[in-house]
């Protein structure tokens, strides 16, 4: 498949602006949530453990284990040098009006050290990304433990050039297949199935449910690696623009054997549907790369198959790649079937 | 059985149709268990009569899509093309029986052809896309086919019984599974 690398090398220098947006899972996506809470002010910091010891005691705290019982007040005119969370607003018991000691039963904490409570906000749920964390830490500070890899693609610095430009390859090929599959009357859908490791493409495709209901860009490719590795059940030869590259050809002693999707990348025009979602679950696919949403979408529109919980596989998906292209392809597609439809009627 | 959106009346097998079809699914699933095999039967019944039937394929074709029910879906296009009919009429009254609940992507399937009604034996904790892990039966999408009427829990217990045989042995294809969960 030599032929397509040379074809783009054109365009791979302006593969450097290519973008490629994490689609992470709700967790990871969502707002931070807060609940109130009280705290109070530690006015004799020689207090301070001992003071966590007795708080932690009566108000332990549970479902806030990423919450810091203790902040540091930065502010230079604080006249504490520290704060302490004391409880959630809905653990403490009914009074009038908050005061250390119908919050705190002396008996249980000795309020030696400890200033009058105020209300704070404190964060819910543990930060999953830096944005959260950041966010969150501007009410109350929180442990993170942070993924970086995850830091570093929100941050758009995930993918070298080099790697910039075999996505960029990667995508006009699966480009090239949805325009072959447009000629021929099919939805204007492509895919290509990459081993990231050998840089080898290994299948391409192109929607084909003009003749099989099923068979979308994914589906076509996923037979084509089976094909790849002397299994797969239909033939897509009369459609010249799908292929595949026999897995054996090229493999050195000792590789393992591939297993079907396992380790492998999907570059894909448009977002792929449920069907197609889990069907990449179920090929146990390394990572995917899409470029326009699509409405029903279930890799970040409708639903978010590769973060599933329950499922047993999940993995990385960027969306965005080369999405003017991709967006072209899809509207053009929509004006033509409109056009025919319209022309039938 | 009357419909609230107009149109035809709701297609929905019969009791005596489930008990009649399901007996069916079921021998074809200890079938498949007792050859060693995934121990799904699934069956396509149009008007009467069996128009497609699958067992899962997956091993032999090393496609991870070739689950009972896309293989008979697959044998529903073939018979509706050497029937010469039309594949969206045929569909639009076909039930599919089978003894665990389709997967996400089967489900997802069943939609894009438009079939009308599913019963199935066991809920599938680990896949199931008629409510267990996602409900892609009756989920709002309106470019993925039509949603679908289930039937559930007929002969469960032993649905589960011939799959938990099943997952004893160990599938010699899957890699081995990595100590570190990421």
């Amino acid at each position: 498949m030599e032929p397509q690398m040379k074809r783009w090398k054109g365009s791979v220098c302006d593969a450097d602006s290519l973008v490629a947006y994490p689609v992470l899972s709700d967790e990871q996506s969502q707002d931070v949530e807060l609940v109130e809470a009280y705290a109070a002010p530690i006015v004799n910091k020689k207090e301070t453990s001992r003071l966590i010891r007795e708080l932690h005691g009566l108000y332990p705290l549970n479902g806030l284990q990423h919450i810091k019982r203790v902040r540091a007040c930065k502010g230079k005119g604080s006249p504490h040098p520290l704060e302490v969370l004391v409880c959630r607003i809905s653990d403490a018991p009914d009074m009038k009006v908050a005061s250390i000691d119908s919050l705190l039963p002396s008996d249980r904490v000795n309020h030696d050290g400890l200033g009058e409570p105020f209300v704070v906000k404190v964060p819910t749920r543990p930060p999953l990304t830096r944005p959260q964390f950041e966010l969150a830490s501007r009410h109350w500070p929180t442990s993170f433990h942070e993924d970086k890899q995850v830091t570093v693609a929100l941050r758009g610095e995930l993918f070298s050039s080099h790697q910039k430009a075999m996505m960029h390859m990667y995508m006009m090929t699966a480009l090239t297949a949805a325009n072959a599959g447009k000629e021929l009357g099919m939805e204007a859908v492509g895919a290509v199935v990459v081993d990231p490791v050998l840089e080898r493409i290994i299948a391409v495709g192109h929607d084909c449910r003009g003749a099989h209901p099923l068979h979308h860009a994914v589906m076509v490719c996923i037979d084509l690696v089976a094909r790849s590795q002397g299994g797969g059940y239909y033939s897509f030869d009369s459609y010249t623009a799908c292929k595949f590259t026999p897995a054996n050809s090229n493999m050195c002693e000792g590789d393992s054997q591939p297993y079907i999707c396992t380790g492998y990348d999907l570059y894909v025009t448009r977002e792929p549907c449920v069907m197609c979602a889990m069907a990449l679950v179920h090929s146990r696919i390394g990572r995917v790369f899409y470029g326009s949403a699509s409405a029903d979408g279930a890799l970040g529109t409708k639903f978010k198959v590769h973060a599933q919980k329950d499922l047993n596989h999940h993995f990385e998906v960027y969306k965005g790649v080369l999405c003017k292209q991709c967006d072209h392809l899809d509207i053009l597609d929509h004006s033509i079937r409109k056009e025919s439809s319209d022309g039938r009627e | 059985m009357g419909t609230e959106d107009g149109g035809d009346a709701a297609f929905c097998p019969k009791d005596a149709e489930i008990e009649t079809w399901m007996a069916k699914a079921f021998d074809m699933a200890r079938d498949a268990l007792e050859n060693g095999e995934v121990p799904v039967g699934c069956l396509m019944v149009y008007k009467g009569q069996v128009v497609g039937k699958g067992r899962n394929e997956v091993n032999e074709t090393k496609n991870a899509t070739r689950h009972a029910e896309m293989v008979a879906l697959d044998q529903v296009l073939d018979w509706c093309r050497r029937s010469n009919l039309d594949v969206r009429s045929v569909c639009e009254q076909t039930a599919l029986y089978v003894t665990v609940e389709p997967c996400v992507m089967c489900a997802a399937a069943l939609r894009l052809l438009n079939i009308p009604a599913v019963v199935y034996g066991c809920r599938n904790e680990r896949f199931g896309g008629c409510g267990s892990v996602l409900d892609v039966s009756s989920a709002d999408l309106p470019q993925t086919g039509t949603t679908f009427k289930c039937v559930s829990g007929h002969r469960a217990e032993e649905a589960v019984e011939m799959l938990k045989a099943f997952y004893k042995q160990e599938n010699p294809n899957a890699p081995k599974p990595k100590t570190r969960k990421d």
